[in-house]
Formats: structure tokens, C-alpha cells, sequence
């Protein structure tokens, strides 16, 4: 006799506009019920006004461009899972998926659930057509070319938050505009260079794709990968309580918002001529680890390598044997695409720009401790 | 042995969180009880890119926060050991925290505590002579999982 399986649900949450404190205190409240049972599973993919949005560990002056957010009016918050600042809007599909945690095995389990979690991503963008795959730690991207960023929160009840951020369309210039990068100014070269090496739905498909179609291929691929029935709902009464409570507490308040990090960014670069030509890198350092990596020069190498180079390296230890061993792999990849660009150069010149980093990081400590007055007074 | 010989040492005369990898060590004369992450935790992290730890002053409970985490882009709590009042907050680690990494026993330790339920607390922790029974089957489980070569 065959024992009939009951398929599991979760539930379906859809909106649009969502403000920057109320859609992040949505995931966490959720996040934190659903680690209590007192949720069902829940899918959540919204879109939000117009935002900025830091990692969890970063500081908002050294991430975002503030003077520009004031004069554009654009609110700033702080996400509870971790990575890089992120302008958010109406071309931007948020997905939080909030499943209970289980035992405390989250963070052993991290890589994994990542990279399965990542895969609902990957199904959904297949429907268009859109070869994408999970790259390293916590991104997804096509053809090297990051479209979606990824991340993951574990709430004090156990509750876990995926969140991931697609890029349906991106406005690449207000981006750098916002966002404090690595550039010294931003010159239509750095405009078109960041324009090449990002991808959107829109631009894979070479359509005007809609956020709902989005939506809807995004939602039907969490369906198949993970087995489960989804049943469109909104929050009830409770839920919007939590939500309410979350929203006051933390994320409309400044000791969240902002906070400092202890660990100071340091910036370092590095040139270098090699037989394929000129190469410069650029490397922002917190601590030991690599927060950015931006490649240049006029050695010959396609876009979409040189922004799966960058993309592996965010985020990532700075120490020589590892980068060496991520390196590899991506020369594994790309082959004679890279031929240009020897990959002993590049570790060469990433480690001399590291140790600039390390320099100034250094110096600006030293800086920092010469001062008898903490202004905190802590 | 649990100590040294093993690639994952679990120092015999400290006390372990088991769900969470942490370890605690209470030193005798002053009472006071230091706290880090064990060498499985620390492992199955990854690289430690960020720690915030709650300030000298806070009190803590057993089983809550004591500060948040950043690794491999997953975020969370460092979750306390044992209750008390946080006396000590490492700052090298605030600043560089993969020290953690690098000796997780030693120059990695997050906080100290002045531990005013510590014969209660530790009787939640694995020691003595529960301990090499639970270190070889996690050092099992870990394995079996992929998460530890």
C-alpha cells in the first residue's frame, strides 16, 4: 500500500513599495515568529521605495554617499543580514524566505543552505532563460556578472532569514552615485566599466521584463526546488503587531541605523605592468578581510571574467593562500579568456595592494589611538 | 585525546556550550569566566569578518545574546555560555576578528564574565568526563556532514 506524503505549504507574501524600516522589520518580526512557531514558513517577495540599504557589520558614512541620500531624499537603513550596501527600488525584487532554523547547527550549515537556498534564485531566472548559477559564498550571477546578492540571518529564536536582492533593472549611474565606492571620481569610463560588469534581467533578456513577472518565476521556482506548496497570504493582526514593535525598536532607531563597526576600512592599490599590459587594482580591507576589488588596466579580457574575478574576491580572507587557491578556480573557468591577464601577476599585484591596505589601515589605527578624548566617552 | 593530538583540540579544563560551540574557562581566584567559540564552531564559520560584543556593563543571560557575528555572509548571535555581568570585552578581536580564527583558545577570546550562576550554568556545559565522548561524536557528525575535513 502506498502512503500518501503530504506536500508541505508555505506561505506567500507579495508587496510593493515597502519602506526601508518597514520592509526589514517584516523580514525580522517574521523571522523571529517563525523560530517560535508562532508563523508558517513564509516566502516573502516585495519590492521597496526607493533605498539604501548597508549590511548588518558596516558603517553608514563610509558606505554611502549621505550628502547625495539627503539631497535625493533617500532613506537609509541597515539589513540584518550581512555583505555589502545595496540601493533597493521598485526594479529590485527583495526575496526573504523564513524557515525555523532547527537545531543549532545554522552556522555549520551556512555554505549549504546558502547555496540551496540561492537555487530557487536560479530556477525562477532559468525561466527566462537566464543561465544563472551560485557563485562562491553569496552571490548568484550570469556569465560572471552578479544579478542577485545573498544572505543570511539567524535570529535569536531560531528563526532563519534568507534574503536575496535581484536585480530586475538596475539605474547604474544613480547606484554609483549613492554607493561610496573604490573610485576616485566617477568619469563615464567607471560608468560604462560598472555597467558592463553588472547584469539585470532586462538587460539578459532584452526585454522591459516586469517586477510581477519576476515575481511570479521566482515563486514558482522555490516551488520545485524545495518540494513545496505556496498559498498566496498577508500577515494577520499578530504578525502586524510584531511588525509594528520591530519597526519602532530597531529599525527607526539610530542605535541600530547608526551604528559604528570597530573595524576600520582601509584602502590600498596596486599597478603593475605585465606582458598583457597595464594592470591596476583597487582593494578596500576591513580587518583581513577583502570588502572590494575593483581590476583595471588595458590588458585584453572579457567583462564578464573580470567581474566573476571581482565578485569571488568580495568578501573573502586576504590571506595569499586562500585567495591563490579561489583564484585558481576561477582561471579554471575562464581558460585562455584570461589569457591576458597571468593569474601569477594578478596574485602578485592583489598582494602588494593588500599590504597597502594593511599599511594605511595600520597608520590610521595608530591615528586613532593617539587621541586621549574618546568622544563617546566609553 | 582531546587536548592536542587531534586536529580539533578541546582544551580538558574548559566547559563547553554544546549547541553553539562556545567554551567558557572560570579562573578560580578571581571567579571571573572568560568566553570564546570552540575550534568546531570556529571552523564550520569560516572566516570571521566582523564581531560586535555587547559592552563592559551589560548583563547577559545563559542562552542569550552577547553580541552578533559576520561569516561567509551569514549573520547572527554569539550566544553566552553562562549568565553574568560582561566585565571584559576583548577589543583586538572587535578590531581584527579573525584572531578568532587563528587561536579561537587563546588571544580569540570575546569576554569575560563575573558569573553569578556558575554551578548552575556549568551543569548545562559538556566537561570532565563527559567530554571526550561528546568532542568524537560531533568531531563524527561534522565529518559525516561535510562541514570538517
Amino acid at each position: 500500500m502506498t502512503q500518501a506524503t503530504s506536500t508541505p505549504t508555505w506561505r506567500l507574501l507579495c508587496d510593493d513599495g515597502a519602506t526601508h524600516s518597514r520592509g526589514l522589520a517584516a523580514d525580522d518580526a517574521l523571522a523571529g515568529r517563525v523560530g517560535q512557531g508562532l508563523s508558517p514558513p513564509s516566502l516573502r517577495l516585495y519590492s521597496y521605495e526607493p533605498c539604501a540599504l548597508v549590511g548588518r557589520f558596516q558603517t553608514l558614512e563610509t558606505e554611502l554617499h549621505l550628502d547625495t541620500c539627503r539631497s535625493l531624499g533617500l532613506p537609509v537603513n541597515r539589513r540584518p543580514t550581512g555583505g555589502g550596501a545595496i540601493v533597493m527600488g521598485p526594479d529590485q525584487l527583495g526575496v526573504a524566505l523564513v524557515l525555523a532554523a532547527g537545531e543549532g547547527d545554522t552556522y555549520a550549515r551556512a555554505r549549504e543552505l546558502m547555496a540551496r537556498f540561492a537555487q530557487g534564485v536560479v530556477e525562477g531566472l532559468g525561466t527566462f532563460g537566464i543561465d544563472a548559477r551560485f557563485r562562491g559564498k553569496n552571490d548568484v550571477e550570469v556569465g560572471g556578472r552578479k544579478i542577485a546578492g545573498l544572505g543570511i540571518y539567524r535570529h535569536p529564536s531560531a528563526g532563519m532569514l534568507f534574503h536575496a536582492s535581484i536585480l530586475v533593472g538596475l539605474d547604474v549611474a544613480h547606484m554609483l552615485r549613492v554607493l561610496d565606492t573604490p573610485f576616485e571620481k566617477i568619469t563615464d569610463k567607471e560608468l560604462a566599466t560598472v555597467s558592463a560588469r553588472t547584469c539585470t534581467v532586462r538587460r539578459e533578456t532584452g526585454r522591459e521584463v516586469s517586477v510581477t513577472e519576476v515575481r511570479d518565476a521566482i515563486a514558482e521556482g522555490y516551488r520545485r526546488v524545495f518540494g513545496v506548496a505556496l498559498e498566496r497570504g498577508e500577515l494577520d493582526a499578530a504578525e502586524r503587531s510584531s511588525v509594528d514593535t520591530v519597526e519602532a525598536e530597531k529599525y527607526l532607531d539610530p542605535r541600530w541605523v547608526r551604528q559604528r563597526i570597530e573595524v576600520p576600512d582601509a584602502f590600498g592599490s596596486a599597478r603593475r605592468k605585465t606582458p598583457g599590459g597595464l594592470l591596476e587594482l583597487r582593494v578596500t580591507l576591513a580587518g583581513s578581510t577583502l570588502k572590494a576589488v575593483f581590476i583595471a588596466g588595458d590588458f585584453f579580457a572579457p567583462e564578464g571574467a573580470i567581474a566573476d574575478l571581482e565578485g569571488r574576491l568580495r568578501w573573502h580572507s586576504s590571506h595569499p593562500r586562500a585567495l591563490e587557491a579561489t583564484l585558481r578556480e576561477a582561471y579554471a573557468r575562464w581558460g585562455d579568456e584570461l589569457g591576458s591577464l597571468a593569474l601569477p601577476d594578478l596574485l602578485e599585484t592583489l598582494a602588494e595592494a593588500v599590504r597597502s591596505a594593511s599599511h594605511a589601515g595600520a597608520k590610521e589605527q595608530l591615528a586613532m589611538y593617539g587621541c586621549f578624548v574618546n568622544p563617546q566617552g566609553t | 585525546m582531546v587536548d592536542s593530538v587531534s586536529a580539533y583540540p578541546f582544551p580538558r579544563e574548559r566547559f563547553y556550550q554544546a549547541e553553539h560551540h562556545m567554551w567558557a574557562s572560570r579562573d578560580s581566584a578571581s571567579g571571573e569566566v572568560t568566553v570564546g567559540i570552540d575550534v568546531l564552531g570556529v571552523q564550520s564559520l569560516g572566516d570571521l569578518a566582523f564581531v560586535s560584543l555587547l559592552p563592559v556593563g551589560t548583563r547577559v543571560e545563559r542562552a542569550r545574546p552577547l553580541g552578533a557575528l559576520e561569516a561567509a555572509k551569514i549573520t547572527g548571535d554569539v550566544v553566552a555560555p553562562v549568565s553574568g555581568e560582561i566585565v571584559a570585552v576583548n577589543a583586538d578581536v572587535l578590531r581584527d576578528p579573525s584572531i578568532v580564527n587563528r587561536d579561537p583558545y587563546g588571544q580569540g577570546w570575546l569576554v569575560r564574565l563575573c558569573a553569578d550562576r556558575w554551578v548552575a550554568d556549568a551543569e548545562s556545559l559538556v566537561s570532565g568526563s563527559r567530554l571526550d565522548a561528546w568532542v568524537a561524536s560531533e568531531i563524527r557528525r561534522y565529518r559525516e556532514r561535510g562541514w570538517i575535513r
